[in-house]
């Protein structure tokens, strides 16, 4: 029996030097090709690098041939300093506006012109009915009184809401640049004129909007309610309404759409919709005056700075 | 000898056929006015009911049937006394390409598809057939005055089953003008139509909600004859504008249609104290529970059936002008800036190169 013990212990000493030898060939044989495993990755990065290369110069061919504006706009991209023209606040306000309004341009414009065959496709096809789409022309509705009001609170409240207004009332300089802007319309003059942060094409627009949701939420709360109305002042609400509603839905088409679409320096789309930031020299180019009181208070304040820095340093000494 | 007795027996056989039907080939007016011109001539119904038999030959004589036999209609009387009489049936006739030259064509086919015709192919013994309207043995063209079927006596020919609405049509604007003689103004069949009367509730019907107004507009409308009688001739043009003829467009059945406020039968003019439209009882036709339940006198108050572009509806016209000029002379500014900074852009770019 104990011959037995020691011979199985014999054993297992054996098997466990096996083992322990086998183990360490594997790692050796693991640790020892370092300089091959270094090369394979070597290698693939090259290829991957020569790929993306290859990639993207056949994107860069297909932009070229399809865009060379763009391309060119890409090869002269150089990080540039953006600025910040609206905030979250505004451009939030402008998204529900615009929503509310393509809503309501959609639900309504086929009721002003009942006979066209669109018309009747709309409201009986895609939107299941009259009683339907008056529905939803009233989520649309309110959807464009909540921005009313809450443009009102932010001219209110906000500062920043209430500089921007007090800077979009129309003033003299507005009249002399709408004429100097024809003058150059015509070539009488080598440039146009000079915007500060908001040009008088800007505030007509703005202006614009505000007098046609007066006059649409005006008439449009009448009709709403015109039970509680005479059958006279529902008659005026539904004449201007319609009125209104077509002039503004024409000069969102034409005006808006040129301007943020259609124009050639920013077709298919402006964005600033959306990040609400312009670059130097959109800056520079369209807001040349804004841009030049920015930078005059930004270098007021670096000399402001070092001045405090000099004289706290002349204090210490 | 055998041709002889054959020619006989040809003859006697011709003699044979025509004997069995002498009573049909002489059944003269001649021989039936024998009973039917008596004026006491009568038969009783199983209920009791007393029908008279008689039969004015010179009325029958004037009709646009003078010429037939009483057996062209009535095809199943072949002895004497008739037994198992049916009505007469006009179609025997009155069918497309009939040789004997009736008049026909599709108004005589509408009938099957009218709500008389159907109620009739349903079963419902009240149901008029042709001869209910039109007569019987006083078929007259419907442009002889004594014509059942004649405009002055439509009203009371529809009446004699329809007798509530006779009556209130009677008292309406458009009755109490037919009583006056009035060439113009719509019986029966103006509205509803003639062989082709459907329920109102069906879409193909001339009253229903969806063309009561094209109905209406063809004497109201741009051209109506109303013109004639100093009414306006704009009511179906500025019912069309006004939201709930868009509504009627966009096939919206639930707003008011011209019966919805003027009512049908019982049309009657604005100064009417009983017309639905009378200014006091506005607010009241506006205010149906199934329209404006919440309309006041305030929200009634006010002309209806305006047209914005007619210098009549005062403030609403300088609106609708002063949009006009504002939307043009807007959108042409716009547009000549766009075309303008278009010819600047080229321009320059034109330099650059």
């Amino acid at each position: 029996m104990a011959d037995d013990r020691k011979l199985s212990e014999e054993k297992r000493a054996n098997l466990i030097s096996e083992l322990t030898e086998e183990i360490l060939d594997t790692a050796a044989s693991i640790a020892e090709p370092e300089e091959d495993n270094e090369n394979l990755a070597n290698m693939i990065q090259d290829i991957r690098e020569r790929l993306s290369f290859e990639v993207n110069v056949l994107l860069n061919e297909a932009v070229t041939k399809l865009s060379p504006r763009k391309a060119l706009e890409r090869i002269a991209e150089v990080p540039k300093r953006t600025f910040q023209r609206f905030g979250i606040n505004f451009r939030a306000q402008h998204t529900l506006m615009f929503v509310s309004v393509i809503i309501l341009i959609i639900t309504g414009m086929p009721l002003k012109f009942p006979q066209l065959g669109i018309s009747k496709f709309i409201i009986v096809d895609l939107m299941g009915g009259l009683e339907n789409s008056t529905l939803v022309h009233r989520v649309g509705a309110v959807g464009l009184i909540i921005v009313g009001v809450w443009h009102l609170g932010y001219i209110a409240f906000s500062r920043v809401g209430r500089r921007d207004f007090f800077l979009m009332i129309p003033r003299p300089r507005d009249i002399r640049d709408f004429f100097r802007t024809l003058l150059f319309f015509f070539g009488r003059r080598a440039s146009g004129p000079k915007f500060g942060r908001f040009s008088f094409i800007e505030k007509f627009d703005y202006w614009a909007v505000y007098w046609g949701m007066v006059i649409m939420i005006g008439s449009g709360i009448i009709m709403w309610f015109k039970e509680w109305f005479p059958k006279y002042l529902y008659d005026i609400g539904r004449e201007a309404h319609s009125d209104e509603g077509l002039l503004a839905t024409l000069a969102i088409v034409i005006w808006h759409f040129y301007n943020v679409h259609l124009n050639p320096d920013v077709f298919p789309m402006s964005w600033v919709w959306w990040h609400g930031k312009l670059n130097e020299d959109e800056m520079k180019h369209h807001h040349p005056l804004e841009y030049a009181e920015i930078v005059e208070a930004e270098s007021r304040e670096i000399i402001e700075e070092k001045d405090r820095v000099a004289d706290t340093g002349s204090g210490d000494a | 000898m055998s041709r002889v007795a054959g020619k006989i027996a040809f003859l006697f056989f011709c003699g044979l056929i025509s004997a069995g039907y002498w009573p049909l080939s002489v059944l003269a007016l001649e021989k039936c006015q024998i009973c039917h011109g008596k004026t006491d001539h009568h038969k009783v119904e199983a209920t009791g009911r007393r029908i008279s038999l008689y039969v004015d030959e010179t009325i029958l004589k004037k009709t646009v049937h003078a010429s037939r036999e009483c057996t062209d209609c009535h095809v199943d009387i072949v002895e004497i006394p008739h037994k198992g009489v049916q009505k007469v049936n006009c179609r025997r006739c009155h069918y497309s390409g009939n040789p004997v030259g009736a008049p026909e064509g599709e108004l005589y086919d509408q009938y099957e598809h009218s709500v008389h015709g159907r109620e009739v192919t349903a079963g419902n013994p009240e149901a008029p057939v042709c001869q209910d309207c039109h007569g019987g043995h006083d078929v007259f063209r419907h442009d002889l005055p004594q014509s059942k079927f004649s405009r002055e006596n439509i009203p009371s020919t529809c009446g004699r089953c329809h007798i509530e609405i006779y009556a209130t049509y009677r008292e309406s604007a458009h009755g109490t003008a037919l009583v006056a003689g009035n060439p113009d103004t719509p019986v029966c069949t103006s509205c509803h139509g003639e062989h082709n009367i459907k329920r109102p509730e069906l879409p193909d019907s001339r009253v229903s909600a969806i063309h009561v107004s094209e109905t209406c507009a063809e004497c109201h409308g741009p051209k109506g004859v109303v013109a004639k009688y100093g009414i306006k001739t704009d009511r179906t043009t500025t019912f069309e504008e006004s939201f709930h003829g868009v509504a009627q467009l966009m096939e919206n059945m639930m707003v008011a249609n011209c019966a919805s406020c003027h009512g049908y039968h019982d049309i009657r003019t604005e100064a009417d104290r009983k017309s639905s439209i009378h200014p006091d009882n506005i607010p009241q036709t506006c205010g149906k529970p199934q329209c404006h339940p919440e309309a006041s006198a305030r929200f009634a108050s006010g002309k209806i059936h305006i047209d914005p572009t007619s210098e009549e509806s005062g403030i609403l016209y300088y609106i609708s002008r002063g949009f006009l000029y504002l939307t043009v002379s807007v959108l042409a500014g716009l547009f000549i800036f766009i075309i303008l900074d278009l010819v600047r852009r080229a321009r320059e770019a034109r330099a650059k190169r």
